[in-house]
């Protein structure tokens, strides 16, 4: 029985898509999506290729003292592990807030779709 | 080896039997076998996903670099957890919405070509079995160790231990597995951190101080073990890509509902893991700071033993009771961890093998489901035995080199491979076969070629070719787009594909 509740929340008509992806709800969908994952990946791909790179090249610049016997290098490493984190939160809230409640939407009108048909 | 090692190790042997035990009467469909009935929460995939990600390698292996190496170690043990940007913002939803038991489903499912899925089917053989083999081999290593054993009975007792999860159980077996072998080694993880913090104080820059005074003024810089700038970069790129590329890591995301609980699942497993991942620098720093750089170049060369070692040092030093219990403690949970990863590894295989090659490919999907079932064991039997004998015969070979290599083909072949499947409208079979064919083989050959298998004689500069090999994998799979025929129906069914990859709305056929 979860079976059919299941398949029946996630199966459209067969051409339900059509109208789907070019409906406006959908549209917005992937707008506010690229909006916050686009800067987030350049945030990230900045902060950790930057210090992979240094690591590589700037190796002179990476052992320059910051916090007593800590480097640039420690302290940019810390600072991969607390960008991630903070990624995560804010990817976590910007998609329940508004990701999620879109796709609903999108969702509701192309099941519904199948009844004119 | 001592008895609290073996009192654990029985102990953790007896809950992972138990476990496998109530998952095999659980386990009846093919959901159940490949993705745990797809019931599992945000949380308990978390702990999974910890548990799959954290392996030997990153449990002994990040330890011992920051002790030996300095900041390479933590270069190694960061880029785990950015791999987790990627997947949470790119691959992990669209994943769960568009597969059902593995990578291949994807792929299959955007280009409905037979090649394609062959292609991918290959990708994953290869990578998991990269990865499989020196997994096997540090646990034969290990349990030689401890136990006293013959190295080849070691992998077969590895091997007989995951064939038993994996065949009977499943991947509800294989979760629970990981669960518990997580909590563990976070456990161990805690107690560590906390000894080796309380000797000095609760003062983290005491250790800096301290292992840059012992171990001398450049251990704390770059370039200690990746010596070649080069390599820094192709760390960094695999890392960063490769993970999405992993089968074995990203099929865990199958087990759970829905898109919302798999991108939950992967913020759990960047706190858990991540917080792991720091500590161990904390441990390789700790280590110089008690143990002394001479200490730990003795006997052990790889730096593998540095957690034990330190773990039985906190603990009052060898021969105490206290020593032996965390050495005890320690010791059975790396062993905890290889059975783990390797049950992982074996699932994932199978998957490729009997879902995608058997049933889908050979078959076209004209298989009854109790017989699906009854092949997934067969292949996991028979997976578990071809990794057990290579395991053996990779006795004394530098392993330290498929590894590396697995994650390089993930990053450069079954990355843009996966990536573009998802995204991109122009993509296809072609497009497949130019990205998997480019990226392993440049991957495979540079690798060969390198350093870490031909040592001084290397004819190629770089341990870890993903700097050159990334960018071929992508060109071949955007030149092999481009040389196919173009295909107006394909393209135009790309939209269904993106409804489905941003909605998890399927259209009934």
């Amino acid at each position: 029985m979860a079976d059919a509740v299941k398949s029946s929340g996630t199966e459209i008509p067969p051409d339900a898509w059509i109208a789907g992806v070019q409906g406006a709800e959908f549209k917005t969908l992937i707008d506010t999506k690229r909006r916050s994952i686009v800067p987030m990946i350049v945030i990230f791909v900045v902060g950790y290729m930057g210090l992979s790179v240094l690591a590589g090249f700037g190796r002179g610049i990476l052992g320059i003292k910051v916090l007593g016997p800590v480097n640039l290098g420690f302290a940019l490493i810390a600072g991969n592990y607390v960008m991630s984190w903070v990624l995560a939160v804010v990817y976590a809230r910007i998609s329940a807030n508004s990701h999620d409640p879109l796709v609903k939407v999108v969702a509701a009108k192309a099941r519904s779709s199948g009844g004119a048909r | 080896m001592n008895i609290v090692t073996i009192g654990m190790f029985a102990a953790i042997l007896l809950i992972s039997l138990g476990i496998t035990a109530w998952a095999a009467r659980r386990t009846r469909t093919t959901a159940d076998f490949y993705a745990a009935g797809k019931g599992l929460t945000a949380v308990q995939n978390g702990f999974a996903l910890a548990g799959d990600w954290c392996s030997a390698a990153a449990f002994l292996g990040f330890t011992g670099l920051t002790a030996l190496y300095g900041m390479d170690g933590a270069l190694y043990a960061v880029g785990p957890l950015v791999a987790f940007c990627t997947v949470l913002l790119l691959i992990a939803e669209p994943l769960r919405n568009t597969g059902t038991y593995t990578i291949g489903d994807v792929i299959m499912y955007r280009m409905r070509q037979p090649p394609a899925l062959a292609a991918a089917i290959i990708g994953t053989i290869v990578i998991n079995l990269a990865y499989l083999i020196p997994q096997m081999a540090g646990g034969g290593v290990l349990i030689k160790l401890l136990f006293g054993l013959r190295y080849d009975v070691s992998v077969m007792l590895v091997g007989l231990g995951m064939i038993v999860y994996v065949a009977a159980g499943g991947m509800l077996a294989t979760s629970w597995v990981q669960i518990v072998k997580a909590i563990l080694m976070l456990g161990a993880g805690f107690v560590v951190l906390f000894l080796s913090l309380k000797g000095v104080g609760f003062d983290p820059l005491a250790l800096f101080a301290s292992a840059e005074a012992k171990a001398g003024p450049s251990f704390l810089l770059p370039g200690n073990l990746l010596k070649n700038p080069f390599d820094e970069v192709s760390l960094g790129l695999g890392y960063m890509l490769g993970l999405a590329g992993l089968p074995h890591v990203m099929t865990r995301f199958y087990t759970v509902p829905d898109a919302t609980t798999a991108r939950r699942s992967a913020i759990w497993v960047m706190f858990l893991a991540g917080t792991f991942f720091a500590c161990t620098t904390i441990f390789g720093l700790a280590a110089v700071h008690y143990l002394g750089p001479e200490a730990l170049r003795v006997g052990n060369p790889g730096g593998n033993l540095t957690l034990p070692l330190l773990a039985q040092y906190l603990g009052g030093g060898k021969g105490t009771a206290g020593g032996d219990l965390m050495l005890g403690f320690v010791s059975a949970v790396a062993v905890a961890t290889i059975l783990a990863v390797v049950a992982g590894l074996t699932l994932a295989t199978s998957g490729a093998v009997a879902n995608d090659l058997y049933v889908n490919l050979i078959r076209k999907g004209k298989v009854e489901e109790h017989q699906q079932v009854l092949v997934a064991r067969i292949t996991a039997v028979v997976v578990g035995v071809v990794a057990t004998l290579l395991g053996i015969l990779a006795e004394g070979v530098n392993v330290a080199v498929l590894v590396i290599l697995a994650i390089c083909i993930a990053a450069s072949a079954n990355f843009p491979v996966l990536a573009l499947s998802l995204f991109w409208r122009r993509f296809n079979t072609s497009g497949v076969i130019g990205g998997m064919g480019l990226g392993l083989i440049s991957s495979v050959g540079l690798a060969l070629i390198g350093p870490a298998y031909l040592g001084p004689h290397a004819l190629w500069p770089l341990v870890n070719p993903t700097v050159v090999a990334l960018p071929l994998g992508i060109l071949g799979a955007v030149l092999g787009s481009f040389i196919g025929r173009r295909d107006h129906e394909h393209e135009k069914r790309f939209g269904e594909v993106t409804f489905r990859i941003q909605t998890g709305l399927r259209s009934r056929s």
